[in-house]
């Protein structure tokens, strides 16, 4: 089995309904290189300014490096600078400027897979949540629920990544562990794994749906929609699904 | 109730009524205070309209998530008070406002230098409004003309979040208990709640300030206890992020302070995911 066939990524995304394209501030991206795959997801916050650009810069920087586990929240000087650059490439009206000087923040979750070792990691800051899956069994069997794994847990103030340095070492999570062959990750932004969560507890869990069911951006839509419908908060909402092969 | 999304699609609307009546020229805080509550009013006004302006930034623009109108009343009446371009305009978008300053002052700021010591910021400090005081204190006029603009906006905005009105005072009406007009104030509603009423009290006497109190017990005169008796309670999202931002509030706690800045009262409406190291 080549490298590439060892794991899939599929990748599924919504902006706020009502909203306009660029008031989407997700952002997620996936790298493979040498047998470790690396995917990220994150969350730009609706009340700081450059956030979507800030989202961007973190997942390229965590995709691209090979820090897997909380020394990366130690190395963001790089994106830190590249984000105020980008943010002052041009003069800012009083508002802008007062607002973009208070930074970026979002919800951040990078996992590495270690296809070799049948290894992960994975480092969050935030309420961006991971959730391991045995696809094997009937029911698709939650192993881990990462950072968050109950619905309450989540609010509208979360401790976010910050384009300054504010403690991410006291903020940032870890969690490892073993994956085997038809192991599901789902990475997925606030509103939508607080719903996911919500539907366990309810005792009607969609790790099926979203693991195995998924097949499109049309089906990923349909899914927010009953999410929302269910009182999900209109938000955006972005699903990474990574498969382990073998 | 008080559950509506604000977006630029269901925008929130802050309504400000200002004390310009003449008891505003007296000292602020204690007779021995070189301070009018004038002044004080200006600054409690610009401040939230700043942060307000801060609030709704986004990028290299400003949404439009709120809608700001600020009357003044003295004399016997009730008017717009915004200025320069927005003369006369009761009710205008936050950008609007955050584009048309009377003016722009440089000043310097205490900021975190990043390493825990403080460094002189130059920032750009806008103006709307300048202190003005003379003749008596309509208040009754004021919530009257209020609930004429709550009309209109809770017709054009049925299911949105209801306005937020907030008082500027030294709470001395001279035309008449405006407790009744406070309540008429408060049964104009959209679908999602009746509208709020908050006071700021600038008060000449000294004393501790007070914010978000639950009950009227320890107010210092009859003119905070008559004002907090007008005032709204907050609602739970408020409580609880007042709580979140530290201060210290129990159930029941209306939108009242006594000679405070409650520069965190534009926090209470939520627009979105607000990091909890965002200060």
């Amino acid at each position: 089995m080549s490298e590439k066939e060892r794991f899939s990524v599929a990748e599924f995304y919504c902006g706020k309904r009502g909203g306009a394209p660029e008031e989407y501030e997700d952002a997620y991206a996936s790298r493979s290189s040498a047998g470790t795959l690396r995917v990220a997801i994150a969350d730009g916050a609706t009340e700081a300014s450059f956030s979507r650009l800030w989202a961007r810069l973190v997942v390229e920087s965590f995709v691209r490096r090979r820090l897997a586990g909380p020394e990366f929240f130690q190395r963001l000087e790089g994106p830190r600078r590249l984000w105020r650059r980008r943010a002052w490439q041009k003069p800012l009206v009083w508002y802008a400027d007062e607002k973009a000087r208070q930074g970026a923040y979002a919800a951040f979750l990078g996992l590495t897979l270690d296809v070799q070792n049948h290894r992960f990691q994975a480092v969050a800051i935030g309420d961006s949540c991971l959730f391991h899956l045995d696809r094997r069994s009937l029911e698709m069997r939650l192993l881990c629920a990462f950072p968050l794994a109950h619905s309450q847990e989540f609010g509208s103030t979360p401790f976010l990544l910050a384009t300054r340095p504010m403690g991410e070492t006291r903020h940032g999570q870890v969690v490892e562990g073993a994956v085997r062959p038809e192991d599901v990750f789902l990475l997925a932004t606030d509103a939508l794994a607080a719903w996911m969560l919500k539907r366990r507890e309810e005792g009607w869990p969609v790790w099926k749906r979203m693991a195995t069911e998924l097949s499109g951006q049309a089906e990923f839509l349909e899914v927010v929609e009953e999410a929302r419908a269910d009182g999900a908060r209109n938000d955006d909402m972005t699903l990474l699904r990574i498969v382990f092969h073998g | 109730m008080y559950k509506a999304e604000i977006s630029r699609k269901n925008p929130g609307c802050f309504l400000f009524l200002v004390d310009q009546s003449e008891s505003m020229e007296d000292p602020f805080g204690g007779a021995e205070s070189d301070r009018r509550k004038a002044d004080e009013l200006a600054t409690i006004l610009n401040r939230l309209i700043h942060n307000l302006s801060i609030r709704c930034a986004k990028s290299d623009s400003i949404y439009d998530y709120f809608c700001v109108g600020v009357l003044g009343y003295n004399e016997q009446e009730a008017q717009p008070v915004l200025g320069g371009a927005l003369s006369g305009r009761d009710i205008v978008p936050i950008s609007d406002l955050a584009n048309n300053p009377l003016r722009i002052e440089d000043r310097n700021k205490k900021v975190d230098d990043g390493t825990g010591g403080l460094v002189d910021q130059s920032v750009k400090f806008p103006l709307w409004f300048d202190p003005t005081c003379s003749g008596g204190t309509p208040m009754c006029a004021a919530l009257r003309s209020a609930q004429n603009v709550c009309q209109h906006w809770t017709v054009e905005h049925a299911k949105g979040f209801p306005p937020i009105v907030i008082n500027i005072t030294d709470g001395e009406s001279t035309d008449g208990d405006p407790i009744q007009e406070a309540k008429n104030l408060c049964e104009i509603a959209t679908d999602d709640g009746p509208v709020l009423l908050f006071n700021i009290h600038l008060s000449s006497k000294s004393g501790q300030p007070i914010e978000l109190p639950s009950s009227a017990d320890g107010l210092p005169d009859q003119y905070a206890t008559q004002l907090f008796e007008m005032s709204s309670k907050l609602t739970p999202f408020m409580l609880s992020r007042a709580r979140e931002m530290a201060m210290d509030v129990s159930e029941g706690a209306r939108g009242f302070v006594f000679n405070a800045q409650p520069v965190q009262v534009i926090q209470f409406l939520d627009i979105g995911t607000r990091p909890a190291n965002l200060r």
